[in-house]
């Protein structure tokens, strides 16, 4: 393997060229018309051009993917995360034109992208699932079946898209009088959202936590779990920030639960990078949620902790080694790891996107630090995409320490002419809840709701005298005369442009 | 004002700056290699360097800050980063139409307008209904999430000017809710 195309954009094209030239592999780039000028294009070797922005005409185009991976002489593709990565058209496509695709078979992201598929593959495995409705509820069902299985399965309940993710296409329903209504929004919602309308229930666990169990899976039958990461940290269904270890895992659960994910993953034949999620109750049972075939977005925490580097590992994989790794080593932590995925949106504004130009930024460094970005100041946060930024990854030998960690990596990250998340994480690293780890995947919504609004960082008096300050200086030294001092005369005129001339060294 | 003061300085300028609703008199004179700044009739020493275009290193009585300041092109408005932590602030009342005057205001109708460019996915009241403050009103998808856009206070739909489907640019007038 000598040509990998990185059929995707952002920080996580970034990541994957890394890998390639530490591996002595040449990384080709594709854009679409707005990220012409991106890091990724930037850093590749190659770069080819796959159609305009909006996704569905660039990178969702498994045909421009293909060509693109030919004319550029690649041998493989790698796809990321998103986009065509859990496409199982596109696998069969990248292999159909003689390629490697970096990732696991086309059948089983088939199997595992199936809610339904993927929850009986792990029931044969001998793993729990929330208990639900085997099979996807067609339109067909009638509204008396509806209230009939659901009633089996209990309230709360849970309408969930078979093809979903993300939170789209699912809805909570306390009271059986609001299940045909939830039913058929939550169909409308799928069929505009993954082009299926197809749905089933599941029951609702009051406070869960999301687990997930990190899998590598070679081509000679070796399947080896990693240490959990805790994701229940969410927004609106959508994780914010992830750690690892979990602090609500004990090494007894450990074993069982990354057994259990290997277990399911052995079931499907499964190869290359994955991860089980998993609900764990609070009363540590825990239940098979989805299995995602691919990369995950929050894959540095585990190579913190484990010093294995996935993105490599799966190269290594594709081409047909063996995993070499000690299993007992990397089911125990190095310490502690925690991401926050640094989001262009006005958090203080309801967490609307804030597209826009990157007038300057500066990311953190320093002793445990890692910042996997694909944003540079100059570049625009096209409205078109994931508005993700940056994904900060703060390591330490234990969770205190890697928290208070992140506090002074967060404090010196700069990023000027977008609004961002970083004064919620600000905020969310504070919260005593956080700090102690009493926490489940609806904890942030709630406290979110109850804020109504509040600013998450508010500057104290001292603090805004700086800023006053700052703004007076510079005034004073930037801009033309227009601005200030109402008994400002033609003299004063010439003392501030000649003062300003040599104002600031 | 003008001239040299009497410490040698020389006032370059003074300024007006409100933030939050409290105004500061900030005024600005050379003082050595730096500068003698009056806030509200207190004066500090401020030694200040410019780094790039957009930061400040300031030393101010010797205690370290970093600055950022960056100009709010939709409003006026400018922000300024201290080690960390944004403010915003208005220079001698420098605030253009802005979406918090315009809904917060107590008075007058409140318009929203869409925020960024985007996709109209739901309109969620009719012209004549009442709603109440945080009520969503439009649903407005860009980058992948779905965006609510609500009311500020209680009031009753005066107009809708957008339609399921509707493409919109940041600054389209979407909903007009009269108090």
């Amino acid at each position: 393997m000598n040509k990998i195309l990185i059929a995707n954009r952002g920080e996580i094209a970034v990541r994957v060229i890394r890998a390639c030239r530490e591996m002595g592999i040449s990384p080709v780039a594709v854009y679409s018309e707005c990220d012409r000028a991106a890091l990724h294009v930037r850093l590749a070797d190659a770069a080819y051009a796959i159609g305009p922005s909006a996704p569905r005409e660039s990178y969702l185009r498994i045909d421009r993917l293909i060509d693109a991976a030919r004319r550029s002489g690649a041998d493989a593709v790698h796809p990321g995360y998103g986009f065509l990565a859990e496409n199982e058209d596109f696998a069969s496509a990248v292999r159909d034109a003689g390629l490697i695709f970096i990732g696991p078979e086309a059948r089983v992201i088939e199997t595992m992208g199936s809610k339904t598929g993927a929850r009986v593959a792990a029931q044969r495995a001998g793993v729990p699932v929330v208990p639900g409705t085997e099979t996807p509820l067609a339109e067909t069902v009638s509204d008396t079946q509806l209230v009939g299985t659901a009633a089996a399965i209990g309230y709360p309940l849970l309408v969930k898209a078979v093809a979903g993710g993300g939170g789209k296409g699912m809805r909570t329903v306390s009271d059986p009088a609001d299940l045909v209504d939830a039913v058929r929004a939550a169909r409308s919602e799928a069929a505009s959202a993954f082009g299926d309308s197809a749905v089933y229930f599941e029951r609702k666990l009051s406070r869960p936590r999301h687990i997930e169990v990190q899998l590598l899976g070679d081509h000679h039958g070796c399947v080896m779990p990693f240490v959990e990461r805790e994701c229940s940290i969410q927004r609106r269904h959508q994780k914010v920030l992830e750690e690892t270890p979990s602090v609500a895992v004990t090494p007894a659960l450990r074993s069982k639960i990354t057994s259990a994910a290997a277990a399911v993953a052995r079931a499907v034949g499964y190869t290359n990078a994955g991860t089980i999620e998993f609900l764990l109750d609070e009363d540590g049972s825990f239940y098979f949620l989805e299995m995602n075939t691919r990369l995950q977005v929050e894959h540095p925490i585990t190579e913190l902790v484990s010093g294995v580097d996935l993105v490599q590992a799966q190269i290594r994989i594709a081409r047909g080694e063996r995993l070499s790794l000690d299993p007992d080593r990397i089911l125990t932590p190095a310490g502690h790891a925690i991401e926050c995925r640094i989001y262009a949106e006005d958090a203080d504004n309801g967490f609307l996107p804030s597209p826009g130009r990157i007038q300057a930024l500066r990311a953190p460094s320093g002793p445990g630090i890692r910042d996997d970005s694909g944003a540079t100041a100059g570049l625009d946060v096209p409205i078109f995409y994931d508005a993700m930024i940056s994904k900060l990854v703060a390591w330490a030998e234990d969770r205190p320490r890697a928290v208070t960690r992140m506090q002074r990596a967060v404090a010196e990250y700069l990023v000027l002419g977008i609004k961002t998340t970083l004064p919620f994480f600000s905020w969310l690293l504070a919260q005593p809840e956080f700090r102690e780890g009493r926490f489940h995947t609806a904890y942030l919504d709630a406290v979110l709701a109850s804020r109504a609004g509040a600013p998450f960082v508010s500057a104290p008096a001292s603090t805004e005298e700086i800023a006053a300050i700052a703004a007076a200086l510079h005034a004073a030294t930037t801009t033309p005369a227009a601005s200030s001092a109402a008994s400002e005369g033609a003299a004063a005129g010439r003392w501030k442009a000649q003062a300003r001339a040599e104002a600031l060294r | 004002m003008e001239g040299p003061g009497a410490r040698g300085g020389l006032t370059l300028a003074q300024y007006d700056i409100e933030i939050g609703g409290r105004v500061r008199r900030v005024a600005v004179a050379r003082a050595g290699s730096g500068f003698a700044v009056t806030v509200d009739g207190r004066s500090l020493h401020v030694d200040a360097v410019r780094v790039g275009e957009h930061l400040l290193s300031l030393l101010v009585d010797g205690a370290s800050f970093e600055a950022a300041v960056a100009a709010n092109v939709a409003d006026g408005t400018t922000t300024v980063t201290v080690d960390g932590t944004p403010v915003t602030l208005s220079i001698d009342g420098r605030r253009r139409w802005s979406r918090k005057d315009d809904h917060g205001g107590a008075g007058g109708p409140q318009r929203l307008s869409a925020p960024m460019p985007g996709k109209v996915v739901r309109v969620l009241v009719a012209k004549g209904e009442a709603v109440r403050a945080r009520q969503p009103l439009v649903v407005v998808e860009a980058m992948k999430m779905e965006n609510e856009l609500r009311a500020v206070r209680d009031g009753v739909v005066a107009d809708v000017q957008v339609r399921e489907g509707q493409s919109v640019d940041a600054g389209t007038l979407l909903v007009v809710v009269q108090s």
